[in-house]
């Protein structure tokens, strides 16, 4: 009979489960909930865990621990209390809910911790990527980078980007952040920015859904503000770093992400315009990478290259980093963080098709590992050597590609996708270098920009249809499919994204920073770059003992 | 030079966004943000980046 009970409270605990991760097939709830008719409070009297004595000697195998006892009980029966209710199935149900919730919460945070970990990625590869005599300044803006920029993001940030979300079912489907700013164009309602959620306590924000969606948020907007740094790296001055990132940090990336993520514009071009499910971006390849790359692209025109960096007809020098290990130590450090940037971006492991988190972590590694054979084998054919660096980009290259997609691809359309990723990123150096003769010491326009922009539009071109997040995207029913599985609006409105990045993003960005340049200077002097940053900025070389050569110019 | 290259970047981003209104097919809004993405990619790298390489530190 107690073996009966727990079967029947075992269906009971995965009828909700099943609800939620197949909306649109009511007849698979069917028998459970006949099952649940039959399972009254009174069956659950009977019910109890291991006595005190028992679990008292100890629990080596683990059996003893999680049980009945571990039940949150609304009317427990007590000594003083005897006639009380005991565990009742309203128990039961909320007990499944807040199981729901923690297995999410908990997975987002994880996932949280483990892009934060990414700041440590980039900060080594574009500080082995420099020379050693900016090593210190380059390392200090990655590490400032995370503080200016959650400053930035937790006063207006988050606000603007997260205000209007409205409610994640994932997360407990709250309703605190439901204050987007819409106008009517064309007779549509489009999203402009969030309104709610300042200081993370403005507008009922101070709330357990907002804190784990910020800080799951403010990580991803932290690496695209470290973009910025490699691309200007040797010559910017961290006066206008600080107010750069922080600009960045509470307008330019979180207005975008709002259009994408937030409940702006972008994410409505599905039901608004019948543009496939609207510009579908899984975990930022355009948000984030494409927003930092090409944000970056803005900063290296407007501030020039470094001194040496070209000679007198435009040809370009190379001007090697001091420590290939890192680099390369860095871009591991990247792939094993992009298991929580991308399996992560589900906000969630239980319900509404997170399940799909062992495909979208296998499409991410098969991406990186394509990418970086893309670019070795580019190279090697090309110079005859495998080159160390750009086989690293190639990895980075891979992964931010996969980002958008990952979500919505399978295993096979994931290698593609990252094969082409490690030849254009090479291609991109090239062009960036040699075309427009910008200066990217990280080559990070091409990483994260042109590998961004390449993610975002394949999409609109692989995204099978397969997926499932809880039975619809961005308000449209079904899977986001692609233009080779039969939507070609899809593609039109990722490409709407990309002309938005290009666009708009580009224009914000470099008029921000020109402002900035008009009022305080961006560049160092000349003396100070050929000195090296270290001293001169930071006070203190990053490598005391070692014997620094500097370069001289012009001659 | 470079305000229009700035103004011609942003205008490419217009056009693509219209594209929505301006026409209803698929194929038409296409052809339109791709317009859109070239004139953007004008204004970057056929206005603003030229305007900034005149005066290159390597030009000196």
């Amino acid at each position: 009979m107690k073996t009966t009970r727990l079967l029947l409270i075992l269906i009971l605990c995965l009828a909700p489960l099943g609800l939620a991760q197949t909306p649109a097939a009511p007849a698979a709830a069917a028998p459970p909930a006949a099952a649940s008719a039959a399972l009254t409070d009174q069956d659950l009297k009977g019910l109890s865990g291991p006595d005190a004595k028992a679990r008292a000697n100890g629990d080596p195998d683990g059996s003893l621990t999680g049980t009945t006892n571990d039940i949150t009980i609304a009317d427990p029966v007590t000594d003083k209390n005897p006639k009380a209710k005991g565990l009742t199935i309203g128990d039961l149900a909320n007990q499944i809910g807040q199981n729901k919730i923690a297995i999410n919460f908990t997975w987002t945070l994880v996932c949280g911790f483990l892009v934060m970990f990414m700041q440590a990625g980039f900060a080594v590869v574009e500080t082995g990527l420099c020379r050693v005599k900016n090593a210190n300044h380059t390392m200090m803006m990655n590490f400032m980078v995370y503080g200016v920029g959650m400053l930035a993001y937790w006063l207006i940030g988050f606000a603007i980007q997260e205000g209007g979300v409205g409610a994640v079912a994932n997360l407990g489907a709250s309703p605190v952040l439901s204050h987007e700013y819409v106008v009517t164009i064309f007779g549509k309602p489009w999203g402009l920015w969030g309104q709610g959620g300042y200081f993370l306590t403005h507008a009922g924000s101070y709330d357990v859904f907002a804190m784990v969606l910020f800080l799951f948020q403010m990580v991803f907007m932290d690496t695209a503000l470290t973009i910025v740094t490699g691309t200007v790296a040797e010559r910017w001055k961290y006066a206008a770093f600080v107010v750069s990132s922080f600009v960045m940090g509470a307008f330019i990336y979180p207005l975008f992400a709002n259009w994408a993520w937030g409940g702006g514009w972008l994410a409505t071009l599905g039901s608004s315009y019948g543009l496939g499910h609207g510009y579908a971006d899984f975990a930022g390849s355009g948000v984030v990478h494409s927003v930092g790359g090409i944000t970056a692209l803005a900063m290296g025109i407007l501030i020039g290259p470094r001194l040496g960096k070209f000679t007198r007809d435009g040809k370009p020098l190379a001007m090697p980093g001091h420590d290939l290990l890192i680099v390369l130590t860095g871009c591991f450090i990247l792939a094993f963080g992009w298991f929580g940037f991308n399996p992560g971006s589900t906000l969630g492991a239980s319900g509404n098709g997170s399940l799909r988190i062992g495909s979208i972590a296998v499409n991410t590694m098969l991406a990186g590992m394509a990418g970086s054979f893309g670019a070795l084998l580019y190279m090697w054919l090309r110079y005859g050597k495998p080159d160390a660096s750009m086989t690293g980009n190639g990895l980075l290259a891979g992964l931010v590609a996969i980002t958008a997609p990952s979500g919505f691809v399978n295993p096979v359309c994931s290698v593609i996708i990252g094969l082409i990723g490690g030849v254009l990123v090479c291609l991109s150096v090239e062009f960036v270098e040699k075309v427009m003769r910008v200066d990217d010491p990280v080559g990070a326009i091409s990483v994260h920009g042109a590998n961004g922009l390449w993610g975002v539009i394949s999409v609109g071109l692989f995204a099978d249809g397969k997926s499932n997040y809880g039975g619809s995207w961005n308000g449209v029913d079904g899977s986001v499919k692609g233009l080779f599985y039969g939507d070609p609006g899809q593609l039109v409105a990722q490409l709407i994204g990309c002309a938005t990045l290009i666009g708009f993003v580009f224009t914000f960005g470099f008029v921000v920073n020109w402002v900035i340049d008009a009022f305080m200077g961006q560049r160092v002097s000349a003396a100070t770059e050929l000195a090296g940053l270290d001293m001169p900025e930071m006070g203190a070389l990053c490598y005391p003992e070692f014997e620094v050569k500097t370069q001289s110019v012009g001659a | 030079m470079a305000i229009a290259g700035l103004i011609v970047t942003l205008l490419g981003f217009l056009i693509s966004v219209f594209s929505v209104s301006v026409s209803s097919s698929t194929s038409g809004r296409l052809i339109i943000v791709l317009i859109g993405l070239a004139v953007s990619l004008g204004g970057i790298i056929g206005l603003l980046n030229p305007a900034y390489m005149k005066n290159a530190n390597w030009r000196k």
